[in-house]
């Protein structure tokens, strides 16, 4: 896998935006000049280098001070901006071209990571740049749950400064508060993304039951229409030993009103009642209610999503991607009778789902940072979250965005979907969350294997707490 | 050797230009680019590998001090570590051994003369030459546990009544990834004993014959003992092989349900390249490192023992 990235790495290395800021047109000819070669004899050719050279530095200590006037003009500021891949209509790309033709003092060189699908690789891939300190790239897309990290790293730039808690006030207070780190905003939002509940509408008409608000409802629901042989599955969701665990353990957890790691980052609350009732639930699920198949043990987001949208299934807990793949002819067996919902929870608490998406930050040794926050301030601005919403189907962080009327035209589900987007919580933050979500997933995917949750939520709390500590 | 230098120092003296600038130090010359390119890509990761492991390299925090053993003794009570190591030598141990077996049955039958034999041959190395990721999303839907081929067929031979979970239960998961490892590797063995089957000159099996022994006594106490360090030496190939399984189950379970699938590979790449902690990972690969060294030594000595009866 490391293998796979670093050729990447390598290449990001060559263009270094300081040389190509500082140097002056002139020199580019010297640079040029092996292209020249042919067809000039060696001697010529050492000549012109030579009085190119003679003539660049005489005219760069005559002309330094017009230079740069002329270069503010003509040669714009050189950035790089690394993401991991999205696409729709359009791609990142593309966009960060529309940026490079809109102004002309700023010019962005786009970097390519590995897809989101393959986030460890994304995180490998910018470690490994960040930890450099060498400014290379200078803006960066990151996912939620690595702004902590990146920030007590100090690989990213407290933004404090530029974007003022008015101008914060734009956005959906929930991802704000995931963009910060010890109260200091670290992250600009982009887009966001979070669990929900897919159901079949034509089913639960059929039985006269309306879009579950607690989890006893949706139990009830599933087991009539298991039962009854109007669908195979109850309730599909994820239980693959991998990050989605934890998303859904997130939202189970929460929607009891209870936490993995209390906001300070040190307290460990995942052996708490509530914690445990939850896993419970998700342990009865498959092994008591039984409208869960063992089968979500191995299953991750597409394996689970499959047998829904073929209509085999009355209920799934998915990410927003899902909403699409409902309504498309080729894959789908369930167009027009698929409903969106928040996630059910226990009676009296509130429904959580996960947060998740991609935020910018930039990079604290950027060489160009003024140059950095423009960019990233107009990847953040309310014309381009409306662009990558239309184009490329990422639900917009800031709340005027997701009201406006093109959304309603172009995607009416995320609107739909407001409520969910604006109630969903955050996974546990702490810099050390890498190793904390390994923890939890092998904890609760023995949990709910060998149904000892007490036992293994308390084991997992104890490993949890000697990695927050230090 | 002695007796060989002879000659080649006779023809040496006569243009004795050649023999100028050539000193004592000249053969290691010409070795220093191999030397040097085995110690770049090989030794020297073997120590950076070896000295991180006694550090807390983090590469997400500041933290690099050295910590002695401290790795080592986390490594000891840490069950992950201990779940990781049982299950990697469990699958060593049966894949090993059951891609040994059937290899050698594969490679006995295609010494045999058949019409088709080149054929088979050809068609035998086929999983062989399939990347394993392939392998691994093949073998992923043939045992889907919902729409899996396997569960199908068994359910209609009526082996089984409802269908078997293969990944997402903790009794299968390990023996699922065991079978589709034994079905991609077992060709590599065969091939390897068939080379071996062939240096078994033909006549000692026919005078065998003429003596009346029968099919098996003929494999029993003429071909197999000849085999038997081809055997061996294919085996330990396959055994630090298979020790080092990752890409099946990356693919297929990612460690899990219940960690019942986490093998050392899995774990050290979590613990490096997830986490990041580059200290403990690299005690961790170490460990593996070290487990290796010790199945190289047990062959090794199974090796010399045969050799040696061979040679008296």
């Amino acid at each position: 896998m490391q293998k796979q990235a670093s050729p990447r790495l390598e290449s990001q290395q060559t263009s270094d935006p300081v040389l190509h800021r500082e140097i002056g047109q002139p020199e580019e000819s010297v640079d040029q000049s092996p292209n020249d070669i042919k067809g000039i004899r060696r001697r010529e050719f050492i000549k012109r280098t030579g009085l190119a050279v003679a003539g660049l530095s005489a005219a760069s200590t005559l002309l330094t001070p017009i230079r740069r006037g002329v270069a503010a003009g003509t040669k714009p500021t050189e950035i790089t901006f690394a993401s991991a891949k999205f696409f729709g209509k359009e791609t990142i790309a593309e966009v960060v071209e529309a940026f490079n033709g809109s102004q002309e003092k700023i010019h962005v060189t786009y970097k390519e990571l590995p897809p989101p699908s393959s986030s460890t690789e994304v995180h490998q891939g910018l470690v490994q740049q960040l930890a450099r300190r060498n400014g290379n790239p200078d803006v960066f897309t990151q996912d939620i749950i690595w702004i902590a990290e990146f920030a007590a790293a100090k690989w990213a730039l407290t933004l404090d400064e530029y974007f003022n808690a008015e101008a914060m006030k734009e956005y959906f207070p929930g991802v704000v508060q995931a963009c910060k780190w010890q109260g200091k905003l670290t992250a600009l939002p982009w887009f966001i993304d979070s669990g929900m509940l897919y159901y079949r509408s034509d089913l639960l008409d059929g039985i006269g039951a309306k879009p579950p608000e607690t989890w006893d409802e949706l139990i009830d629901s599933a087991k009539k229409l298991t039962s009854s042989g109007k669908a195979k599955f109850g309730f599909l969701w994820q239980a693959k030993q991998a990050e989605v665990l934890v998303c859904d353990l997130v939202s189970f957890i929460g929607s009891n009103g209870g936490a993995i790691l209390e906001p300070d980052g040190k307290t460990v609350s995942v052996a708490d009642d509530a914690a445990v009732e939850s896993v419970q639930l998700m342990h009865d699920l498959i092994r008591k209610d039984q409208i869960t198949p063992e089968d979500v043990m191995s299953w991750d987001e597409e394996p689970s999503r499959r047998p829904f949208t073929s209509g085999e299934a009355a209920f799934l807990r998915n990410w927003s991607y899902v909403w699409k793949v409902c309504q498309s002819k080729e894959d789908s067996s369930v167009i027009d009778k698929v409903g969106v919902a928040p996630l059910p929870h226990f009676p009296g608490k509130k429904s959580a789902a996960c947060l998740g998406g991609y935020q910018y930050g930039v990079n604290a040794s950027s060489k160009n940072k003024d140059a950095a926050i423009e960019f990233a301030r107009w990847m953040s601005s309310p014309e381009t979250q409306l662009r990558f919403a239309v184009q490329l189907g990422l639900c917009p962080t800031r709340s005027a965005v997701l009201d406006d009327p093109k959304i309603a035209q172009e995607e009416p589900f995320m609107q739909r979907l407001k409520s969910v987007f604006v109630g969903a919580i955050g996974r546990p933050v702490t810099p050390k969350y890498p190793q904390v979500t390994l923890v939890l997933q092998s904890a609760v995917s023995r949990a709910l294997t060998n149904g000892d949750v007490k036992g293994e939520l308390q084991a997992a709390k104890e490993k949890i707490q000697a990695i927050v500590k230090t | 050797m002695v007796t060989a230098e002879f000659p080649i120092n006779e023809t040496m003296r006569k243009p004795k230009q050649i023999r100028v600038g050539l000193s004592w130090h000249s053969p290691f010359l010409l070795l220093v680019p191999a030397l040097a390119s085995i110690g770049a890509v090989s030794v020297y990761p073997v120590f950076l590998g070896l000295w991180l492991s006694f550090r807390d390299t983090t590469l997400a925090s500041p933290t690099d001090t050295f910590v002695g053993l401290g790795n080592y003794l986390q490594l000891f009570s840490d069950s992950q570590f201990w779940n990781a190591w049982i299950h990697t030598i469990q699958f060593t141990c049966a894949s090993t051994l059951f891609e040994t077996l059937i290899g050698l049955m594969i490679a006995l039958v295609l010494c045999e003369r058949f019409r088709g034999r080149g054929m088979v041959r050809a068609a035998m190395l086929v999983p062989w030459a399939i990347p394993t990721v392939v392998t691994s999303k093949m073998f992923g839907w043939l045992f889907d546990g919902q729409n899996g081929m396997v569960n199908y067929l068994l359910r209609s031979v009526s082996l089984i009544r409802h269908n078997v979970d293969w990944y997402g239960s903790p009794d299968f998961a390990l023996t699922t990834i065991i079978i589709a490892d034994v079905w991609k590797t077992t060709p590599f063995i065969a091939l390897l004993l068939m080379a071996g089957l062939q240096t078994i000159p033909g006549s000692l099996s026919e005078a065998s014959v003429i003596d009346g022994a029968n099919a098996w006594q003929r494999f029993w106490y003429v071909r197999l003992p000849l085999l038997a360090p081809t055997l061996l030496i294919a085996s330990m190939f396959r055994a630090l092989d298979a020790f080092r399984i990752f890409d099946l189950v990356y693919v297929l379970t990612g460690g899990g349900p219940a960690d019942s699938t986490e093998v050392l590979s899995t774990l050290t790449y979590k613990n490096l390249f997830s986490a990041l902690q580059v200290g403990y990972g690299s005690s961790l690969s170490t460990m593996m490192f070290l487990t290796e060294i010790l199945i190289a030594l047990i062959f090794g000595v199974f090796l010399l023992r045969q050799m040696r009866a061979i040679g008296q």
